[in-house]
């Protein structure tokens, strides 16, 4: 820790080989209905982070980041700590968002600590994107969280093997129980039961091929899913409780993905089968295929994400990526001015069960500044993964300080 | 009779320097063989106004090793803060275009930039990706279309179309080449007959022995906005490693 402070605190004091950048944001969100067992109709969330890069020579640099959380909502802890390894159900007000040393020689790039790890082509979706947790409270708005890990990069420009071991799991923080991204309504008061962190190591491996028509990946991965599965059990009394328990079933996933560029598009398709020895864990292949294409000012992307069982279990869980697919996907960007751009995005179930359409205009000003306003509705039916937050339509409105 | 000889050998010495010089391909490549060095660095201040007048700014660091056809590019932004990190890769061909990948740290992961998607501007300037390759002499054909001043100074001014072998947005460039120095004055880059972007050279400096625009504005002719340029902290054939201009490295060098 004595490390992270000092490499946060000396500042531009060797200003040739230290640099940093962070931002402070500020976001509200604002819900014209309240949903079941949750009230509130505005909830406002700030964060602080701040990373910092330290490169002695060409060989090795360090790197130490924090984020700091906090909002009116009780999404974060109250309590004052640091965490290290972010398990809790809720936001820690001060995390470890980054703290890695790393060695390159050659062809060979080692990086050990905490750190976020991303594997995958896709945009809309990415079934191969083993390492990397999420911070789901709100659902439609995630934020990948860093993992404690040891990677090994090899290789050049065209072939590179990219290994990756996690002896601390880090899950996904999925919405609480007692709010509106829990989706759920709810029968019985709940009560969340400490979640079940599985002990062991996770480790994983990619190859990925660059090649002058196209590039392609192949994955393998043996470890947990970072999204639980919800074990649950009514606690009989005058008012029966529920008592529910996260947990995370071991996984073992077989990925591929890969771009190609075409006359017109850019084709993007990525695909992953996940295997697990625990029998209340389903078994079931994810693929994604997409179309990209940039032109002028307008970027669009547009594609479908499926699924296939082959092993069903009745066990409840909490899976974005499952539940965005069987459905079509897209977003249309627009770069306004220099400093201006708008977003869209959409999702619709193949079956018209839910849909979600969510906008957003940004404005750069000032140097530091970034001022963002959007809204999103989400319709649907209580049965489908999107359409049970059907009451979840909110506007939103950020400010970001970068340095 | 001494006079005729005199000049005969005079004409056989001179002409065919002359009859070089006026070869559109061979100026081209001469500009492009003055500009060669192993290396070249310098930090990029890009100052974007748009239409309206108001000028913004950016800065990158640019990073190259070699020169044309199989030279590599690493831009990394380091202002404004919202965007500091954001890298990309150019990996230039002599026989095809180049290819271009993109690191967004927001993110964690890098983008290759279709071929397709080059006319696109390059985050928020006037500069589009394509305008970021560079443009190796055999990747175009080239005609002479006469003379003109430029500050003052005498140019060539060459038209250069696209090969099959160069996918471009653009389907035909004019070239100015200072007649003095090589150096490109000014590049007006055409689709059909209508000139979308201009892009002038100025403040050329002769530095480590490679004489160099230290001024690029690259105006948008349709929209009427503009994106200035300016190189510092300028140096040739430092050291640099193979190794630092792949798609990992972009990810490294954050």
């Amino acid at each position: 820790m004595r490390f992270l402070i000092v490499l946060l605190v000396i500042g531009t004091a060797a200003a040739q080989t230290l640099t940093g950048r962070g931002y402070l944001e500020m976001r509200s969100y604002f819900y014209p209905q309240t949903a079941s067992g949750d009230s509130a109709r505005a909830v406002a969330e700030s964060v602080l982070n701040y990373e910092a890069f330290y490169r002695p020579d060409s060989d090795f640099s360090f790197a130490a980041g924090v984020e700091a959380q906090t909002d009116t909502h009780a999404q974060t802890e109250r309590v004052f700590h640091l965490s290290s390894l972010d398990r809790g159900l809720r936001r820690p007000p001060f995390a470890l968002h980054r703290l890695t040393a790393a060695y390159h020689k050659g062809l060979l790039n080692v990086e050990l600590g905490r750190q976020i790890v991303r594997w995958g082509k896709a945009d809309i979706l990415n079934p191969t994107d083993r390492f990397a947790p999420r911070d789901f409270l709100n659902v439609i708005h995630s934020e990948v969280l860093p993992v404690t890990a040891a990677r090994v990069t090899y290789g050049g420009q065209t072939n590179t093997l990219d290994l990756v071991a996690v002896p601390l799991f880090t899950p996904s923080r999925a919405p609480l129980l007692n709010q509106r991204w829990s989706g759920a309504v709810a029968e019985y008061p709940v009560i969340n039961l400490p979640s079940r962190i599985p002990g062991g190591t996770q480790f994983g491996g990619r190859w990925n091929h660059i090649g002058s028509s196209g590039e392609f990946s192949l994955s393998y991965f043996e470890g947990f899913n970072h999204q639980p599965l919800i074990g649950g059990a009514v606690v009989p009394g005058a008012i029966p409780i529920l008592a529910v328990q996260r947990y995370y079933p071991r996984l073992r996933a077989y990925g591929a993905d890969l771009a190609l560029p075409l006359h017109w598009f850019t084709l993007k398709s990525e695909a992953a089968y996940f295997d697990s020895r625990d029998p209340t864990a389903d078994r079931y292949l994810l693929y994604v295929t997409q179309l990209e294409r940039q032109s002028g000012e307008w970027s669009f992307i547009g594609g479908y994400a499926g699924q296939v069982v082959t092993r069903a279990t009745p066990v409840p869980s909490f899976d974005y990526e499952r539940g965005m697919t069987r459905a079509f996907l897209g977003r249309v960007g627009y770069i306004i001015g220099p400093n201006s751009d708008l977003t869209l995005e959409a999702a619709l179930r193949q079956n018209g069960r839910g849909y979600l359409a969510k906008a957003e205009y940004s404005r750069a000003f000032q140097g530091h500044w970034r001022a963002t306003v959007g809204f999103a509705v989400i319709r649907g039916s209580q049965s489908d993964f999107l359409g049970q937050f059907n009451r979840n339509s909110f506007a939103t409105l950020a400010l970001r300080y970068s340095v | 009779m001494r006079g005729w000889i005199f000049a005969s050998i005079l004409a056989a010495v001179v002409a065919p320097v002359l009859a070089v010089a006026q070869d559109p391909r061979q100026i081209i490549e001469e500009s492009q063989k003055r500009g060669r060095a192993a290396s070249q660095t310098y930090e990029g201040l890009l100052q974007v106004t748009d239409p309206g007048g108001k000028t913004t700014e950016k800065r990158w660091v640019s990073q190259r090793l070699g020169s044309f056809g199989a030279s590599k590019t690493i831009l990394r932004f380091t202002t404004p803060a919202e965007v500091k990190g954001v890298a990309i890769l150019i990996l230039n061909h002599a026989d095809r275009s180049a290819d271009q990948w993109m690191w967004t740290p927001a993110i964690g992961r890098e983008r290759r930039i279709a071929l397709q998607d080059r006319s696109t501007r390059f985050f928020g300037t006037d500069f589009t990706f394509e305008d970021l390759e560079e443009r190796d002499v055999d990747q175009f054909d080239y005609k002479m279309m006469g003379e003109d001043n430029i500050d003052g100074a005498k140019c060539w001014r060459i038209e250069s179309t696209p090969r099959k072998t160069k996918s471009s947005q653009y389907s035909s460039l004019q070239l100015w080449v200072r007649q003095d120095n090589y150096v490109t004055a000014r590049i007006s880059c055409f689709s059909k007959d209508q000139e979308l972007r201009r892009l002038n050279y100025s403040q050329i400096e002769n530095v480590q022995g490679v004489w160099t625009a230290r001024l690029a504005v690259m105006s948008d002719l349709k929209r009427k906005s503009r994106t200035a340029l300016k190189l510092e902290k300028l140096q040739y054939n430092l050291p640099m490693a193979e190794d630092s201009f792949t798609v990992s490295a972009l990810e490294r060098g954050q």
